[in-house]
Formats: structure tokens, sequence, C-alpha cells
């Protein structure tokens, strides 16, 4: 399956302001993706990964630069990929099973064909005997899960996910994206992930991306290079650590703005 | 959630018996206290009738009193199903246009604060002597409460679940269908519960300004000729439709929304008591088990199997 691809290139979104200023949200990013990579953005809170999502997923009209997936212009387009936001947006009035079959329902794909897909993954996803069960009666980690299974049951080539752990507790996260690791490398679909956790950026993608405060430029891209079927136990490697040095390190020379322009010039070289 | 179902509702009858006792002991002692009292004190009957004088009035004139009620109920129910109809178009579109939100919900507010008695005549010289006056009249009452309500819901979701349909390529009316309008059902309910009341109040007085019929006029033509005795008892007969009329939607709401109420589905209630016999319930025990099944069955996929429950079994934890 080759499909996902996702290359955006010179990307600039600002916020209009009443003082006819402006924020500028976004300053010249370029990220690409290949089929299937798993990417993570890491930043500081506030920094506009958020806004580079809303972006991608189409919701938001940058003021430059492309945004491409696979060849096809999505700037504005809406519905090229599967989103999932920080809250797992669960319609309370909805079972589980008709919450994650909500993707191909609005597309107006037959239910009893998406109804049984979905039933068949809810083993999968841990959700399985809580399919009639309303969203109000699960547990964080399950509405995440069921949120999750919504989202790949969108069928889109690229997942966007927006911190989709932030807000379980850290035994409930460990075991969540190393389940989600699973999950990837099972549907094979392009991921990104915004994230503010170091270890899970590492430990989940093949290339991270470290992002500046406002406006967000790519401090610095990490390339993974550790065995795409992982364990835990990796995180407690030699190569691991030495991962994580460097992601720390770029995130420390955020607070520095002269080193900006030094790793700009490497994200750009990168990319070429 | 272990004490089986019979247990259950057993319990949940006694205590629900205690909470209508105890009222209902109140209320009666009330009547009594004031029954005696008017005997005793020999209170004249235009001035307060006894409680049982009132209730022999009742049965005495029920004929009558059922034959006004009729006519009453009528303007009750339509006009407040006019009140929705238009309430529900007037909100949508204040919802979806700024502009109209601006020059019409002003002009809602400022015709609320004029009396319906005021207009209720000029609405017998435009529309005559008959139903639809009063019609109107009682839609009028009963229309600011569920305007405000059905605008409220509609709008009280956050841009997030917008987004988030927008994402999937929603069309505006699947957003409508899908998402608003469930989301603003329980604003809805509230203003439809509210309006019940409204309505009933709203139908007698467009009967004291313009009606030969119903049970306001019946009320009317009885205080004119001081029999109190028998405006009490239109009293108690008009309270109680009103009471069982906000019954009636309450009872809806009840069925509309099983997940507002804590309520399973009925698949879910089915699944439950099948479930019930070996102590298994809705919690993450249940799933552990499953899952831990699941890991037997398929010892190839071990790795997986365990870490599902893994996770399965912090949920547990954190429930």
């Amino acid at each position: 399956m080759n499909v996902g691809r996702l290359e955006i290139s010179h990307l600039r979104v600002r916020y209009s302001a009443p003082d006819g200023q402006g924020l500028i949200a976004i300053e010249n990013v370029d990220l690409s993706l290949r089929a299937s990579e798993f990417a993570a953005i890491i930043g500081p809170s506030g920094c506009g990964k958020s806004t580079l999502l809303n972006v991608v997923a189409g919701l938001l009209l940058p003021d430059s630069g492309a945004v491409r997936l696979d060849e096809r212009d999505v700037v504005g387009r809406p519905g090229g990929v599967a989103y999932m936001m920080q809250r797992d947006l669960l319609l309370p009035w909805r079972s589980v099973l008709d919450n994650v079959v909500l993707g191909p329902e609005l597309a107006g794909v037959p239910q009893l064909q998406s109804r049984r897909t979905a039933r068949a993954l809810l083993k999968r996803f841990g959700l399985e005997g809580f399919e009639n069960v309303y969203p109000a009666a699960l547990s964080g980690g399950m509405r995440q899960r069921a949120a999750l299974l919504r989202t790949i049951l969108c069928e889109r080539p690229l997942i966007l996910l927006d911190e989709p752990f932030g807000a379980l507790d850290a035994l409930t996260r460990a075991a969540m994206s190393e389940w989600l690791l699973g999950i990837q490398r099972e549907f094979r679909r392009t991921m990104i992930l915004i994230t503010h956790d170091p270890d899970e950026a590492i430990y989940l993608s093949d290339r991270v991306y470290v992002a500046t405060p406002r406006p967000m430029q790519i401090a610095g891209i990490v390339d993974v290079r550790l065995p795409r079927d992982r364990h835990r136990d990796v995180t407690l490697t030699p190569e691991f650590a030495a991962h994580k040095r460097e992601v720390l390190a770029y995130l420390q020379q955020e607070r520095d703005p002269a080193d900006w322009s030094n790793n700009r010039r490497r994200a750009g070289r990168y990319d070429e | 959630m272990s004490i089986s179902s019979e247990t259950q509702s057993r319990s949940r009858y006694g205590v629900r018996a205690r909470e209508v006792a105890a009222p209902a002991l109140l209320m009666f002692l009330c009547l009594a206290v004031w029954d005696v009292a008017v005997r005793l004190l020999d209170v004249p009957a235009f001035v307060l009738p006894a409680p049982t004088a009132i209730l022999a009035t009742m049965v005495q004139d029920r004929a009558l009193i059922f034959s006004q009620l009729q006519i009453t109920m009528f303007e009750i129910v339509t006009g407040y199903f006019l009140a929705i109809i238009v309430g529900f178009c007037v909100s949508v579109a204040i919802v979806y246009s700024a502009a109209f939100r601006r020059g019409v919900l002003p002009l809602i507010v400022a015709a609320q604060t004029i009396p319906v008695i005021a207009i209720a005549p000029i609405l017998v010289i435009w529309f005559g002597y008959n139903y639809v006056p009063r019609v109107i009249i009682t839609a009028l009452v009963a229309f600011f409460p569920l305007a405000i309500s059905f605008v409220t819901g509609l709008r009280a979701l956050e841009a997030e679940w917008i987004n988030f349909f927008r994402s999937l390529n929603a069309t505006p009316l699947q957003i409508f269908f899908k998402l608003r309008f469930p989301a603003a059902l329980p604003n809805i309910f509230a203003g439809l519960k509210v309006a019940t009341t409204l309505a009933v109040v709203g139908a007698t007085i467009s009967e004291w300004v313009g009606a030969s019929a119903g049970l306001g006029y019946l009320m009317a033509q009885d205080s004119a000729q001081i029999n109190t005795t028998r405006v009490f008892a239109s009293l108690v007969v008009l309270g109680s439709c009103g009471m069982a009329f906000f019954a009636i939607i309450s009872m809806i709401e009840w069925l509309t929304m099983p997940w507002a109420f804590g309520r399973l589905n009925r698949s879910q209630w089915r699944r439950r008591n099948r479930e019930q016999a070996s102590d298994a319930n809705l919690s993450s025990t249940a799933t552990e088990h499953r899952l831990g099944r699941a890991a037997e069955a398929e010892p190839r996929d071990r790795v997986t199997a365990t870490l599902t429950r893994t996770v399965s079994g912090n949920n547990g934890r954190i429930k």
C-alpha cells in the first residue's frame, strides 16, 4: 500500500488580530512523510502543532505554502485524512459501536458492512463486550481506544493524532503507546503524532520533528534508527538514550532564539 | 453491581414508595387541617370552600367540567405544538444566521415584555370569536422559553465538535441531524417542560378574554357568580391536567435520552440479564476474562493479547 505520502512545504499560517498585525502561528515549515511512516512532532504547549494538524486536515487555510497528500492538494479540502483530536469526542448519545462507525456512516457506506468490520476489530481494541455501552460508562483508556478505532475505520491513508493520550495517567499511557505501535504496524497507515513526551515520540516513531515555540518552526529532525518491531525494553538501550539526548538538545536550544536559524538551515538541508 | 437485578429493583421500589409516601401524607394532612378549620370556623363557602365540598362539586358537575376541559385541552395542545413548530424554525434561523439573530432576537425579547392579555382583544378582532386567537395566545405564552432553550441547546456545541465532523467531510445537514440536534436535546426538553405549564396558563387566560366555552371561561363565569367551590373544582382539574402534561413530556424525555439517565438500551438489558447468572457485570472484569480466553485460543498472538490485557487491567483500576 503506497498511499499516505504527505508533503508539506513552506507552510505559513497567521491568525489575524484586531490590531491588523496578526499572530504568526507557523513560519516556513517543511515536513515530508513516506507511506506508512510514523512521525512525531514534539514541542512546547501552544506552539502551533494543533494549528498544523488543522491545516493538514483541511480545516484551516494557510497564508502560504502547500500541503500535498499523495500528490493531491488538500489545502482547504477536509475529508482526506482521519483526525483524532485531543478529546475523544465520542458522541454521548451513541453506543460504542454506533460511535466507531461514524466515519463510514457520514461517507454513506452501507451500515451492515462497516458494522461487521467494526465488530471484527472490537477485540483488537479491547472493547469486546462493550459495543452497546454508552461512552459515559467507559474508562479514559477505553474511550481513547474507541476514538482510535473510529479513526482507523474512517479508512483514510493518513491519520493525525493530536496528543491522544494526553489526559491519561502514566501507566495507562505507557500501555496505550505500546498498543498503538502494534496498531500502526498492523494497519500500515501513515501517522502523525503530536506529543509533549520525548520517550513516547521516540518509542513510537520513525522520525521525530522538534518544533520551536510560536511561531512554530522545525528546530530539528531526529531519524529514529531503532528496529521497527520494538519492544518496550528498547527504551532502556543506549541507542534510545542517544536519540533522547538529541531530541532534548533541540528542545533546549529552542529557548535560545539565536540558534534557530542554524537548525532551520539544517532542516532545510534535510529536505533537499 | 453484583446485586442481582431482582433485589435491586425491589429495593428501588422500597425507596420509591418512601419517596412518594412522605409528601402524600403531608398533603393529606394539610387538606385535613384545611377541611376541619373551614368547618370549625364556619368560613362561608364563597370565601373558602372545604376540600370535601370541592370534591363533591367535582363529582356532581363532572359532565360539565369534562366537556369544558376538552375544549381547553384542545387549545393547550394545539397552542403548545404551534409554539414548538414556530419556536424550532425561528431558533434554527437564529443559530444559522447572524443577521437574523441580531435582528429578530431583540424583537422576541421585546415582545415578551408585552402582557399577552393586552394583545388578546386585538387578536380576537383579527381572527374572530373562535378558537384561533385562543390557540395563538396559548402559543405566544409558551413560545419564549421554547425559543430560548432551543437556541441555547443548538448553540451549546464547542467548535471542536464541528471541526471534528468537518474533518470527516460531513455535510451541513449531517452536522445538524447527527450532531447539533442530539446535543441540544437536554436543553430542548428543559424548554418543553417549562412550556407545558405555561401553555395551561395561556389557554386559561385566552378564555377569559374571548370565549364562550372552556374551563377558563367556566372559571370566569363562576367567579362572577361567586360560585367559589366550582372555581376551585375547575382549578384542581386544570392543575391535574398540567401535572399530567408535564409528566408525559418528562416520560418522553426519559425514553428519548437513555444515555442521559444512566439507562441501558434494550440490547444492553438483554446482555446484562444473560450475564447475571455468572455474576458478571459491565465493568472490566468481564472483558479481562474474555480477553484471557482469547489469549489461550490464539497462542501465536500471545504478546498482543498480554498487552491488551495490561491495558484493560489499568482501566479496571481507574474505574
